[in-house]
């Protein structure tokens, strides 16, 4: 958006966070500029939960440099002043009702926004008597989720944000988190292992696999990434000789569809065509998934005997 | 306003394109400012970056035009370049998927280009 360089507001150089033998943050090296809201996207164990922790001060990186608004987050009161993490963990006293902690953040966080939070409290019916530890999984994300809004804090992170939410509060959510963010631009960066709905409202893309960084790209580059192509299976693994496959999938005997990376000329997809071999775009969410699978085949393969 | 996710246009061209509509139906008249990449992103529910997109798409074919500080404009004569650009792109398209079809049913150029010519002839000759 708009001209000039961004600033880096995350700087994460070879960072590594190991338990014992197990790396859950191996050798990760990324950016994430300000004001942009990040979908950082991987299957579970991918390290998400991790990497969200060490950007905001949870926990000491094994090796490795890592920087929020220019300073190392662990045990920092000036990262912990601007930066917000949003989870299932969140616990508050437990004497406290909604409405006693919808008061009491509010000077912790200089940009709080009472009305908003109030606003969003009423429409998504919560009851303000309740206690915290007692919400529902759905009611509990959501109470979060608003904290996180309305604390509008220049670094907001989201871990699995909306677990237990319904279809109908997940579309509210995004929807109160854009405009809020259209109207109030802040770094946002928010973990899922699916996209789907999540999908239109990002501007980048992190996807992580084992601890790794697998992509990083703009959502929009993201949807041009790949293509899939169907077709005779000699006649699709000629037209494709010599280039990586992202995925490949045999669902009839000798029609094979293979996901490559879209790199060539429209008119060659075209002469492909001649030659009875279809092109279909492939949808991000699929191809987060086909670029950070374990093994190389499919579900299928589980079931194929002899 | 909900656009098609899982159309295989992607989103921001799918913009561009309501843009343009609304610029042939007279909605947008020329040299009228246009929504900017915010109030396009809270209209469709989508990134800005992913609006603005859309946006630079029509500026690269001067169908807008940019004023510092102001905004994106309708250009004096969007209505004519999105008539031309749309005939244009239509048709390429549609010859395109002839030729490659004509091409798999092992029908030669001669043939298509008589079949066009007969099709053409029946055409007139159904004319009052």
């Amino acid at each position: 958006m708009g001209g000039g360089t961004a600033m880096s507001v995350v700087e994460c150089r070879n960072l590594t966070k190991s338990y014992g033998k197990l790396s859950a943050i191996d050798d990760l090296t990324f950016d994430i500029e300000e004001n942009k809201i990040t979908g950082l996207i991987g299957r579970n164990g991918a390290g998400k939960t991790t990497l969200l922790k060490l950007i905001a001060g949870y926990l000491r990186p094994t090796s490795g440099e890592l920087k929020v608004f220019a300073h190392n987050p662990f045990n920092s009161l000036e990262v912990s002043a601007h930066t917000m993490f949003i989870d299932d963990n969140m616990s508050f006293p437990n004497t406290f009702t909604l409405v006693d902690i919808l008061v009491e953040v509010a000077p912790f966080y200089p940009n709080w926004d009472s009305r908003l939070a109030q606003g969003l409290f009423d429409y998504f019916s919560l009851n303000p008597k309740q206690r915290h530890g007692r919400l529902s999984k759905g009611s509990k994300s959501t109470f979060n989720a608003i904290i996180g809004i309305a604390a509008r804090c220049p670094l907001t992170l989201f871990d699995e944000p909306t677990t237990g939410m319904d279809s109908a509060v997940r579309k509210d959510f995004y929807r109160a988190l854009l405009k809020d963010y259209i109207e109030h631009p802040r770094t946002v960066i928010l973990s899922s292992h699916l996209l789907g709905e999540l999908e239109e409202i990002l501007e980048d893309i992190l996807l992580l696999d084992q601890g790794t960084k697998r992509l990083q790209l703009p959502l929009i580059e993201m949807k041009e990434f790949a293509i899939g192509l169907r077709g005779n299976a000699q006649a699709v693994l000629q037209f494709i000789e010599g280039r990586e496959i992202i995925y490949q999938e045999e669902f009839a005997p000798s029609s094979l569809y293979v996901v490559v990376k879209k790199d060539l000329a429209p008119g060659a997809y075209d002469r492909a065509r001649q030659n009875g071999i279809e092109s279909v775009p492939v949808f991000v969410n699929d191809l987060c998934i086909y670029l950070t699978g374990k093994s190389k085949g499919g579900i299928d393969d589980v079931f194929k005997r002899g | 306003m909900i656009f098609n996710p899982d159309s295989i246009k992607p989103i921001y061209i799918q913009i561009a394109e309501w843009l343009e509509t609304e610029i042939l139906s007279a909605n947008l008249k020329e040299d009228e400012r246009i929504y900017s990449q915010y109030q396009l992103a809270e209209m469709f529910n989508i990134n800005p970056a992913t609006a603005a997109k859309g946006l630079n798409l029509l500026a690269d074919e001067n169908i807008v035009y940019k004023k510092r500080g102001l905004g994106m404009f309708v250009s004096p004569h969007a209505k004519e370049l999105i008539l031309t650009k749309r005939r244009n792109q239509f048709l390429t398209q549609m010859i395109r998927e002839l030729v490659i079809e004509a091409k798999r049913l092992g029908v030669s150029e001669n043939e298509l280009i008589q079949m066009i010519e007969q099709a053409s002839q029946e055409w007139e000759g159904e004319q009052p």
